[in-house]
Protein backbone atom coordinates (compact mmCIF):
# COMPACT_ATOMS: atom_id res chain seq x y z
CA UNK A 1 0.00 0.00 0.00
CA UNK A 2 1.48 3.19 -1.03
CA UNK A 3 2.28 5.79 1.52
CA UNK A 4 0.22 8.48 2.85
CA UNK A 5 1.22 11.20 5.66
CA UNK A 6 -0.42 12.80 9.16
CA UNK A 7 -0.46 16.16 10.00
CA UNK A 8 3.21 15.96 11.07
CA UNK A 9 4.33 14.84 8.32
CA UNK A 10 5.05 11.33 10.01
CA UNK A 11 4.71 8.35 6.85
CA UNK A 12 1.69 6.47 7.40
CA UNK A 13 0.27 3.59 5.32
CA UNK A 14 -2.99 3.87 3.18
CA UNK A 15 -5.49 1.52 2.92
CA UNK A 16 -4.78 1.10 -1.01
CA UNK A 17 -2.08 1.08 -3.84
CA UNK A 18 -1.43 4.25 -6.07
CA UNK A 19 -3.87 3.15 -8.56
CA UNK A 20 -6.85 1.93 -6.24
CA UNK A 21 -6.32 5.33 -4.04
CA UNK A 22 -9.20 8.10 -4.75
CA UNK A 23 -6.44 11.14 -3.69
CA UNK A 24 -3.64 9.55 -5.59
CA UNK A 25 -3.32 12.93 -7.13
CA UNK A 26 -3.26 14.56 -3.73
CA UNK A 27 -0.78 11.95 -2.23
CA UNK A 28 1.67 12.27 -5.27
CA UNK A 29 1.62 16.30 -4.43
CA UNK A 30 2.32 15.54 -0.64
CA UNK A 31 4.75 12.79 -1.47
CA UNK A 32 7.03 15.04 -3.80
CA UNK A 33 6.95 17.64 -0.70
CA UNK A 34 8.08 15.36 1.91
CA UNK A 35 11.22 13.89 -0.43
CA UNK A 36 11.57 17.70 -1.41
CA UNK A 37 12.17 18.78 2.38
CA UNK A 38 13.55 15.64 4.21
CA UNK A 39 17.07 14.61 4.08
CA UNK A 40 16.64 11.11 5.61
CA UNK A 41 13.51 9.01 4.64
CA UNK A 42 12.89 5.65 6.00
CA UNK A 43 10.14 3.09 4.82
CA UNK A 44 8.24 5.14 2.13
CA UNK A 45 6.38 3.27 -0.11
CA UNK A 46 5.64 5.20 -3.59
CA UNK A 47 5.64 2.26 -5.88
CA UNK A 48 4.02 3.56 -9.03
CA UNK A 49 4.34 7.31 -9.00
CA UNK A 50 6.30 9.28 -11.78
CA UNK A 51 8.73 11.73 -10.94
CA UNK A 52 8.79 13.39 -13.78
CA UNK A 53 10.78 16.70 -14.51
CA UNK A 54 9.07 18.28 -11.58
CA UNK A 55 10.54 21.70 -10.54
CA UNK A 56 13.09 21.82 -7.72
CA UNK A 57 12.89 17.53 -7.67
CA UNK A 58 17.05 17.30 -6.81
CA UNK A 59 18.20 14.14 -4.41
CA UNK A 60 21.23 15.39 -4.04
CA UNK A 61 22.38 13.95 -0.60
CA UNK A 62 19.14 12.50 -0.25
CA UNK A 63 19.16 9.58 1.87
CA UNK A 64 16.65 6.71 1.78
CA UNK A 65 16.66 3.58 3.56
CA UNK A 66 14.10 0.80 3.49
CA UNK A 67 12.08 2.56 0.73
CA UNK A 68 9.61 1.34 -1.82
CA UNK A 69 10.26 2.43 -5.85
CA UNK A 70 8.70 -0.37 -7.27
CA UNK A 71 7.46 0.42 -10.69
CA UNK A 72 8.23 4.35 -10.17
CA UNK A 73 9.20 6.44 -13.41
CA UNK A 74 12.16 8.70 -13.00
CA UNK A 75 12.55 11.08 -15.77
CA UNK A 76 15.28 14.07 -15.95
CA UNK A 77 16.42 13.49 -12.46
CA UNK A 78 19.49 15.08 -11.59
CA UNK A 79 21.32 14.58 -8.32
CA UNK A 80 25.29 14.24 -6.54
CA UNK A 81 25.60 11.61 -3.50
CA UNK A 82 22.31 10.33 -3.15
CA UNK A 83 22.47 7.12 -0.66
CA UNK A 84 20.62 4.23 -0.86
CA UNK A 85 19.88 1.67 1.83
CA UNK A 86 17.69 -2.12 1.29
CA UNK A 87 15.40 0.03 -0.49
CA UNK A 88 13.89 -1.45 -3.99
CA UNK A 89 13.41 0.19 -7.19
CA UNK A 90 12.60 -3.25 -9.08
CA UNK A 91 10.94 -2.71 -12.54
CA UNK A 92 11.77 1.06 -12.20
CA UNK A 93 12.22 3.05 -15.55
CA UNK A 94 15.22 5.59 -14.99
CA UNK A 95 15.76 8.35 -18.65
CA UNK A 96 17.51 11.09 -18.65
CA UNK A 97 18.57 11.12 -15.02
CA UNK A 98 22.03 11.74 -13.62
CA UNK A 99 22.70 9.94 -10.27
CA UNK A 100 26.45 11.30 -9.99
CA UNK A 101 28.96 9.96 -6.82
CA UNK A 102 25.86 8.16 -5.49
CA UNK A 103 26.40 5.62 -2.40
CA UNK A 104 23.92 2.63 -3.01
CA UNK A 105 24.20 0.04 -1.34
CA UNK A 106 22.17 -3.54 -0.56
CA UNK A 107 19.68 -2.11 -2.92
CA UNK A 108 17.54 -3.66 -5.49
CA UNK A 109 16.80 -2.58 -9.58
CA UNK A 110 15.41 -5.80 -11.22
CA UNK A 111 13.66 -5.05 -14.12
CA UNK A 112 14.12 -1.57 -14.54
CA UNK A 113 15.42 0.03 -17.61
CA UNK A 114 17.46 2.45 -17.66
CA UNK A 115 17.53 5.55 -20.80
CA UNK A 116 21.04 7.52 -20.86
CA UNK A 117 21.51 7.29 -16.82
CA UNK A 118 24.72 8.35 -15.36
CA UNK A 119 25.97 6.28 -11.95
CA UNK A 120 29.14 7.83 -12.75
CA UNK A 121 31.46 7.77 -9.59
CA UNK A 122 29.35 5.51 -7.74
CA UNK A 123 29.39 2.72 -4.97
CA UNK A 124 27.21 0.21 -5.72
CA UNK A 125 27.94 -2.13 -3.43
CA UNK A 126 25.68 -5.57 -3.68
CA UNK A 127 23.05 -4.06 -5.85
CA UNK A 128 20.85 -6.17 -7.99
CA UNK A 129 20.52 -5.54 -11.26
CA UNK A 130 18.72 -9.01 -12.53
CA UNK A 131 17.11 -8.37 -15.44
CA UNK A 132 17.56 -4.92 -16.33
CA UNK A 133 17.77 -3.18 -19.74
CA UNK A 134 20.17 -0.40 -20.09
CA UNK A 135 20.51 1.89 -23.34
CA UNK A 136 23.25 4.35 -23.58
CA UNK A 137 23.88 4.38 -19.86
CA UNK A 138 27.28 4.64 -17.61
CA UNK A 139 28.29 2.88 -14.67
CA UNK A 140 31.97 4.34 -14.84
CA UNK A 141 34.60 4.44 -12.37
CA UNK A 142 32.00 3.17 -10.58
CA UNK A 143 32.79 -0.34 -7.30
CA UNK A 144 29.85 -2.91 -8.44
CA UNK A 145 31.05 -5.10 -5.85
CA UNK A 146 29.04 -8.15 -5.68
CA UNK A 147 26.33 -7.19 -7.46
CA UNK A 148 24.11 -9.06 -10.21
CA UNK A 149 23.43 -8.23 -13.24
CA UNK A 150 21.71 -11.73 -14.50
CA UNK A 151 19.54 -11.62 -17.45
CA UNK A 152 20.70 -7.98 -17.99
CA UNK A 153 20.26 -6.43 -21.29
CA UNK A 154 23.30 -3.84 -21.99
CA UNK A 155 23.36 -1.72 -25.01
CA UNK A 156 25.64 1.00 -25.23
CA UNK A 157 26.38 0.59 -21.40
CA UNK A 158 29.88 1.45 -20.35
CA UNK A 159 31.21 -0.20 -17.37
CA UNK A 160 34.84 1.33 -17.37
CA UNK A 161 37.27 1.51 -14.47
CA UNK A 162 34.97 -0.22 -12.05
CA UNK A 163 35.51 -2.67 -9.13
CA UNK A 164 33.43 -5.90 -10.23
CA UNK A 165 34.89 -8.61 -8.21
CA UNK A 166 32.31 -10.86 -7.47
CA UNK A 167 29.92 -9.18 -9.91
CA UNK A 168 27.87 -12.03 -11.28
CA UNK A 169 27.18 -11.67 -15.80
CA UNK A 170 24.97 -14.58 -16.01
CA UNK A 171 23.21 -14.76 -19.53
CA UNK A 172 23.45 -11.34 -20.28
CA UNK A 173 23.00 -9.95 -23.91
CA UNK A 174 25.04 -6.89 -24.97
CA UNK A 175 25.75 -4.34 -27.80
CA UNK A 176 28.62 -2.38 -27.51
CA UNK A 177 29.19 -2.93 -23.84
CA UNK A 178 32.75 -1.75 -22.43
CA UNK A 179 34.65 -3.37 -19.41
CA UNK A 180 38.07 -1.32 -20.03
CA UNK A 181 39.98 -1.04 -17.22
CA UNK A 182 37.75 -2.93 -14.66
CA UNK A 183 39.30 -6.06 -13.04
CA UNK A 184 36.66 -8.73 -15.43
CA UNK A 185 39.74 -11.65 -14.27
CA UNK A 186 37.55 -11.56 -11.14
CA UNK A 187 33.97 -10.76 -12.02
CA UNK A 188 31.71 -14.15 -12.89
CA UNK A 189 30.47 -15.11 -16.38
CA UNK A 190 28.65 -17.72 -17.42
CA UNK A 191 30.10 -20.17 -19.25
CA UNK A 192 28.51 -19.29 -23.03
CA UNK A 193 30.54 -16.31 -22.20
CA UNK A 194 27.91 -14.18 -23.46
CA UNK A 195 30.01 -11.32 -22.81
CA UNK A 196 33.01 -11.70 -23.39
CA UNK A 197 33.08 -13.28 -26.77
CA UNK A 198 29.94 -11.62 -29.00
CA UNK A 199 30.55 -8.18 -29.91
CA UNK A 200 32.42 -6.76 -26.76
CA UNK A 201 34.63 -3.92 -27.36
CA UNK A 202 37.80 -3.16 -25.74
CA UNK A 203 38.23 -5.87 -23.00
CA UNK A 204 40.63 -4.92 -20.87
CA UNK A 205 42.10 -8.20 -19.54
CA UNK A 206 40.12 -10.97 -21.09
CA UNK A 207 43.43 -13.32 -20.08
CA UNK A 208 42.53 -15.34 -16.96
CA UNK A 209 38.64 -14.30 -16.97
CA UNK A 210 36.23 -16.86 -15.03
CA UNK A 211 33.94 -18.44 -17.76
CA UNK B 1 9.59 -2.83 12.59
CA UNK B 2 13.40 -1.70 11.82
CA UNK B 3 15.71 -3.99 9.68
CA UNK B 4 19.39 -4.36 8.87
CA UNK B 5 21.76 -5.87 7.45
CA UNK B 6 25.35 -6.84 7.51
CA UNK B 7 27.68 -8.30 4.73
CA UNK B 8 30.76 -10.24 6.36
CA UNK B 9 33.66 -10.22 4.14
CA UNK B 10 35.59 -13.70 4.95
CA UNK B 11 32.14 -15.47 4.01
CA UNK B 12 30.74 -13.57 1.40
CA UNK B 13 27.13 -13.98 3.68
CA UNK B 14 24.31 -11.63 5.24
CA UNK B 15 23.54 -11.31 8.54
CA UNK B 16 20.25 -9.45 9.71
CA UNK B 17 18.98 -8.11 12.32
CA UNK B 18 14.97 -7.48 12.78
CA UNK B 19 13.95 -4.60 15.81
CA UNK B 20 10.63 -4.12 16.77
CA UNK B 21 10.30 -0.50 17.80
CA UNK B 22 7.37 -1.17 20.80
CA UNK B 23 8.40 -4.59 21.90
CA UNK B 24 12.31 -3.67 21.87
CA UNK B 25 12.54 -6.78 20.86
CA UNK B 26 15.42 -7.78 18.48
CA UNK B 27 15.68 -10.86 16.12
CA UNK B 28 18.90 -12.17 14.68
CA UNK B 29 18.58 -14.28 11.31
CA UNK B 30 22.04 -16.19 10.15
CA UNK B 31 24.67 -14.57 12.64
CA UNK B 32 27.28 -15.49 10.51
CA UNK B 33 29.81 -13.03 12.42
CA UNK B 34 28.20 -10.81 15.63
CA UNK B 35 30.41 -7.55 14.96
CA UNK B 36 30.53 -4.85 17.65
CA UNK B 37 28.70 -2.98 14.82
CA UNK B 38 25.60 -5.70 15.06
CA UNK B 39 25.89 -5.77 18.81
CA UNK B 40 26.08 -2.18 18.83
CA UNK B 41 22.69 -1.94 17.06
CA UNK B 42 21.10 -4.24 18.72
CA UNK B 43 21.92 -2.92 22.52
CA UNK B 44 21.16 0.87 21.03
CA UNK B 45 17.86 1.88 22.74
CA UNK B 46 17.45 -1.05 24.72
CA UNK B 47 16.61 -4.34 22.80
CA UNK B 48 16.45 -7.62 24.04
CA UNK B 49 18.16 -9.91 21.43
CA UNK B 50 14.88 -12.98 21.87
CA UNK B 51 15.69 -15.31 18.99
CA UNK B 52 18.19 -16.23 16.98
CA UNK B 53 16.68 -17.76 13.22
CA UNK B 54 18.99 -20.18 11.21
CA UNK B 55 17.92 -20.60 7.86
CA UNK B 56 20.43 -23.98 7.59
CA UNK B 57 23.45 -25.59 9.35
CA UNK B 58 26.28 -24.27 7.24
CA UNK B 59 29.02 -22.39 8.86
CA UNK B 60 28.88 -18.95 7.39
CA UNK B 61 25.72 -18.77 8.98
CA UNK B 62 25.99 -20.27 12.57
CA UNK B 63 29.87 -19.03 13.32
CA UNK B 64 28.76 -16.71 15.50
CA UNK B 65 26.27 -18.25 17.90
CA UNK B 66 28.71 -19.39 20.59
CA UNK B 67 29.81 -15.91 20.74
CA UNK B 68 25.88 -14.28 20.97
CA UNK B 69 24.77 -17.27 23.01
CA UNK B 70 27.74 -16.32 25.84
CA UNK B 71 26.36 -12.84 25.78
CA UNK B 72 22.39 -13.40 25.97
CA UNK B 73 19.77 -16.05 27.20
CA UNK B 74 19.54 -16.78 23.49
CA UNK B 75 16.77 -19.27 22.03
CA UNK B 76 18.15 -20.60 18.79
CA UNK B 77 15.38 -21.91 16.52
CA UNK B 78 16.21 -23.93 13.63
CA UNK B 79 15.35 -27.45 11.85
CA UNK B 80 18.32 -29.17 12.59
CA UNK B 81 18.58 -30.13 16.28
CA UNK B 82 22.18 -29.82 16.87
CA UNK B 83 22.46 -25.90 15.96
CA UNK B 84 18.76 -25.23 17.97
CA UNK B 85 19.93 -27.84 21.06
CA UNK B 86 16.62 -28.26 22.42
CA UNK B 87 13.71 -29.83 21.16
CA UNK B 88 11.29 -27.20 21.71
CA UNK B 89 13.16 -24.72 19.02
CA UNK B 90 13.81 -27.55 16.53
CA UNK B 91 11.07 -26.21 14.30
CA UNK B 92 10.17 -28.72 11.22
CA UNK B 93 7.43 -28.01 8.59
CA UNK B 94 5.41 -24.66 8.17
CA UNK B 95 4.53 -22.67 10.77
CA UNK B 96 4.28 -19.71 12.84
CA UNK B 97 6.56 -17.97 15.67
CA UNK B 98 6.11 -14.88 17.59
CA UNK B 99 8.58 -12.41 19.94
CA UNK B 100 7.63 -10.04 21.43
CA UNK B 101 5.73 -7.81 18.72
CA UNK B 102 7.53 -9.47 15.52
CA UNK B 103 5.58 -12.58 13.89
CA UNK B 104 7.66 -15.14 11.82
CA UNK B 105 6.41 -17.22 9.64
CA UNK B 106 8.43 -20.02 8.64
CA UNK B 107 8.62 -22.54 5.34
CA UNK B 108 10.21 -25.65 5.18
CA UNK B 109 12.02 -25.59 1.76
CA UNK B 110 14.27 -28.74 1.26
CA UNK B 111 16.69 -28.70 -1.68
CA UNK B 112 19.68 -26.86 -1.32
CA UNK B 113 19.82 -28.43 2.33
CA UNK B 114 17.13 -30.53 4.01
CA UNK B 115 17.01 -28.67 7.03
CA UNK B 116 16.70 -25.41 4.71
CA UNK B 117 14.03 -23.36 5.77
CA UNK B 118 12.32 -19.44 5.34
CA UNK B 119 11.49 -17.26 7.75
CA UNK B 120 8.85 -14.21 6.66
CA UNK B 121 8.52 -10.96 8.72
CA UNK B 122 6.07 -8.84 7.46
CA UNK B 123 6.74 -8.06 4.14
CA UNK B 124 9.86 -9.33 3.81
CA UNK B 125 11.20 -12.87 3.25
CA UNK B 126 14.60 -13.97 4.44
CA UNK B 127 15.38 -17.21 2.33
CA UNK B 128 18.91 -18.37 3.50
CA UNK B 129 20.46 -20.00 0.27
CA UNK B 130 17.18 -21.12 -0.93
CA UNK B 131 17.01 -18.47 -3.06
CA UNK B 132 18.88 -14.87 -4.30
CA UNK B 133 18.77 -12.97 -6.90
CA UNK B 134 18.66 -14.72 -10.39
CA UNK B 135 19.94 -17.95 -8.97
CA UNK B 136 19.12 -20.51 -6.19
CA UNK B 137 21.48 -22.45 -3.38
CA UNK B 138 23.40 -25.43 -5.01
CA UNK B 139 22.12 -28.94 -4.73
CA UNK B 140 24.22 -32.09 -5.20
CA UNK B 141 22.03 -34.22 -7.64
CA UNK B 142 18.82 -33.28 -9.98
CA UNK B 143 16.03 -34.77 -7.81
CA UNK B 144 17.55 -32.01 -5.00
CA UNK B 145 17.35 -29.27 -7.30
CA UNK B 146 13.87 -30.47 -8.81
CA UNK B 147 12.60 -30.79 -5.07
CA UNK B 148 14.00 -27.24 -4.46
CA UNK B 149 12.38 -25.46 -7.62
CA UNK B 150 8.99 -27.06 -6.42
CA UNK B 151 9.61 -26.26 -3.24
CA UNK B 152 10.22 -22.32 -4.47
CA UNK B 153 7.49 -22.69 -6.77
CA UNK B 154 4.75 -23.38 -4.04
CA UNK B 155 6.11 -21.46 -1.04
CA UNK B 156 8.00 -19.07 -2.61
CA UNK B 157 6.34 -17.87 -6.00
CA UNK B 158 2.91 -17.67 -4.07
CA UNK B 159 3.58 -15.25 -1.78
CA UNK B 160 2.86 -11.38 -2.87
CA UNK B 161 4.82 -9.96 -5.74
CA UNK B 162 6.43 -7.27 -3.82
CA UNK B 163 7.38 -9.90 -1.28
CA UNK B 164 11.12 -8.37 -0.56
CA UNK B 165 13.63 -11.65 -0.64
CA UNK B 166 16.51 -11.15 1.71
CA UNK B 167 19.10 -14.43 1.14
CA UNK B 168 22.71 -15.47 3.09
CA UNK B 169 24.16 -14.11 0.05
CA UNK B 170 24.03 -11.64 -2.70
CA UNK B 171 21.65 -8.49 -3.11
CA UNK B 172 18.41 -8.28 -2.43
CA UNK B 173 15.46 -9.10 -4.65
CA UNK B 174 11.36 -9.57 -4.61
CA UNK B 175 9.24 -12.28 -5.79
CA UNK B 176 8.25 -10.70 -8.59
CA UNK B 177 11.51 -10.38 -10.01
CA UNK B 178 12.75 -13.75 -9.23
CA UNK B 179 9.50 -14.79 -11.00
CA UNK B 180 10.58 -13.12 -14.37
CA UNK B 181 14.61 -13.45 -14.21
CA UNK B 182 15.47 -16.65 -11.87
CA UNK B 183 18.02 -18.49 -13.55
CA UNK B 184 16.65 -22.41 -12.18
CA UNK B 185 13.19 -21.39 -10.89
CA UNK B 186 11.35 -18.87 -12.84
CA UNK B 187 8.46 -20.80 -14.20
CA UNK B 188 8.37 -21.69 -17.86
CA UNK B 189 5.42 -19.73 -18.70
CA UNK B 190 7.02 -16.73 -17.88
CA UNK B 191 10.36 -17.60 -19.67
CA UNK B 192 8.63 -18.54 -22.78
CA UNK B 193 6.59 -15.06 -22.73
CA UNK B 194 10.21 -13.21 -22.77
CA UNK B 195 11.41 -15.06 -25.51
CA UNK B 196 9.11 -13.34 -27.66
CA UNK B 197 8.48 -9.91 -26.01
CA UNK B 198 9.51 -7.97 -28.49
CA UNK B 199 9.13 -9.42 -31.93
Amino acid sequence: MISDFDSNWNIIDSDYCLMHAPNAEEITHKMFHYIAHTEKIIGLNASGVAFSNIDDFNLTNKRFYGCNFMQCIFRGLQSKGFRSRMSTFDFAVFSDCNLLESNIQFTSFAGAKFSHVLFTGSDMIQDNFTGLESFQSSFDDSDLYNSRFIKARLIDTSIRNCNIKNTVFREIEQQNLSFRLSNTNEAIFDERGSALFTGMKELDNPVGAKI
Amino acid sequence: MKFYFHLNIDTFSNTYVVLDEHSKCAVIIDPGKPTNEVLKQIETDGYTLCAALITHNHEENIRGLNTLRRIYDLSVYAADIDVANTAETTIKGDGILKFGGINVEYFSVPGHTADSIVYKIGTVLFTGDVISAGEIGSTTSSYAKNLLCKGIQSKIFTLSDDTVIMASHGPMTSVSAEKMYNLAAASPAIKHKNLFTGL
